[in-house]
């Protein structure tokens, strides 16, 4: 379990390492280097879901690791709580950036190996703490630095607390 | 099983975000309802039922395996897609509405349009609107080649897209005395439509005058950042969204 501590309270996850390995794994090690610790919810949408992992608090992006292998067709899907990584329109270049879905939201699911069909990579769900997230989700947002929908007042992860079963990993 | 009311997805090639919501909804909603509606605008632009081009086909396979999974499914045309027509409804198995339609489901009455109409302050459009509906008009432009209402289309979508035109603020608004005009005509207390992207219900005082009750007229929304979809069941209708954006870094 890995547990985050934020500005907002505190929410853990388990990590698929069955079904989405390699994209379980990335996620373990960006935690593990305390990557995430000091990074934002920069963007949250309401009935959408709540994305982080990737910019700190001055909306400034940081460096991450190299992409890796689009998992979505695993069978996982983004339902309510679950974690996905976020991507550029290439389907195969997630690195740090993920999201918890706050909606059963369908059409992010894999439905082909094409670039409109690959979808969003499931990896991991919240177990504790759901209620942190449902708070984030209904926070006011607004345009900062190029990008919508961004938090007015910043969400920060300002702890990474890693099961020992994880840190054996 | 709800039944269901859509419009204004605008189904162009330049955003397949929107046609893959709308492929997922066909998959994942639609094939649980009773019904559905589209009350116009499905397309962007349409040139004729002979289009052959990737979205049309796919769009149109879409419909036909749900209208075969036995959910019926109507269709009204909007002021993108007017050219809408018997082949696409033989494709589809949709049946196509008039402009106006009367609906009942769950003991619901209601009035169903794309809307276009109700908008009479805008002159302009208005003209435009006769002219496409001019069966001189219509009979030209299907009788066009291929080839040349393919490029017709394709500038339309660009100046559209150039000019925002699908933005609300560019899409003027229904006129009062048209809605109280029309669900007068029809003895409706509901009148559903799209068309002037400003999805919201909306409670009017009966425009059946003696009645004393509160008519509603629900405005469906278009397919952008969010989908919108109207529900009727037995409880009532539910005018809902839902996001059709992807999660980018």
């Amino acid at each position: 379990m890995i547990t985050f501590r934020t500005t907002m309270g505190d929410f853990s996850i388990e990590l698929d390492f069955d079904k989405a390995p390699l994209t379980a794994a990335n996620f373990l090690q960006y935690a593990k280097d305390d990557y995430y610790t000091g990074t934002i919810f920069h963007r949250v949408i309401n009935g959408f879901m709540v994305q982080g992992g990737g910019m700190n608090a001055d909306m400034s992006q940081k460096e991450t690791r190299d992409c890796i292998e689009n998992e979505a067709d695993n069978g996982l899907k983004n339902e309510i709580g679950t974690l996905a990584m976020a991507r550029t329109g290439e389907p195969h270049s997630a690195s740090s950036q993920f999201f918890v879905n706050v909606s059963d939201n369908g059409f992010l699911n894999h439905s082909g190996k094409n670039m409109q069909g690959w979808g969003y990579a499931v990896f991991g769900k919240v177990v504790e703490g759901m209620d942190v997230i449902e708070h984030i989700k209904g926070v006011e947002t607004g345009n900062h630095a190029g990008h919508g929908d961004v938090p007015v007042d910043p969400i920060e992860i300002t702890e990474t607390v890693i099961s020992e079963e994880y840190a054996a990993k | 099983m709800p039944v269901l009311f859509i419009s204004d997805l605008h189904l162009s090639p330049e955003r397949p975000a929107v046609s893959r919501a709308f492929l997922v909804f066909l998959q994942e909603r639609a094939v649980k309802a009773s019904a559905l509606y589209i009350l116009g605008d499905l397309f962007e632009a349409w040139i004729g039922d002979d289009d052959p081009s990737d979205l049309s086909l796919e769009i149109q396979t879409a419909l036909r395996t749900l209208s075969d999974s036995g959910v019926p499914l109507y269709i009204q045309q909007g002021n993108r897609d007017f050219m809408l027509g018997k082949g696409f409804a033989v494709n589809t198995g949709a049946k196509m509405l008039g402009d106006e339609a009367i609906i009942q489901h769950y003991g619901h009455r209601a009035l169903v349009m794309h809307g276009d109409s109700l908008c009479t302050d805008d002159i302009d459009y208005q003209r435009f609107r006769r002219k496409a509906r001019n069966p001189v008009y219509r009979w030209l432009l299907a009788h066009l080649p291929l080839k040349r209402r393919q490029k017709l289309a394709s500038d339309w979508r660009a100046k559209s897209m150039a000019a925002n035109s699908n933005k609300a603020s560019a899409i003027m608004d229904v006129n009062k005395e048209a809605v109280a005009a029309v669900m007068t005509k029809y003895k409706v207390d509901v009148l559903i439509h799209g068309h002037t992207h400003r999805p919201d219900r909306h409670k009017i005082d009966s425009v059946r005058g003696n009645l004393g009750g509160q008519s509603e007229r629900i405005v469906l929304g278009d397919w952008e950042n969010f989908g919108w979809a109207l529900s009727l069941d037995k409880n009532g209708y539910n005018l809902e969204s839902f996001a059709i954006d992807g999660v980018y870094n």
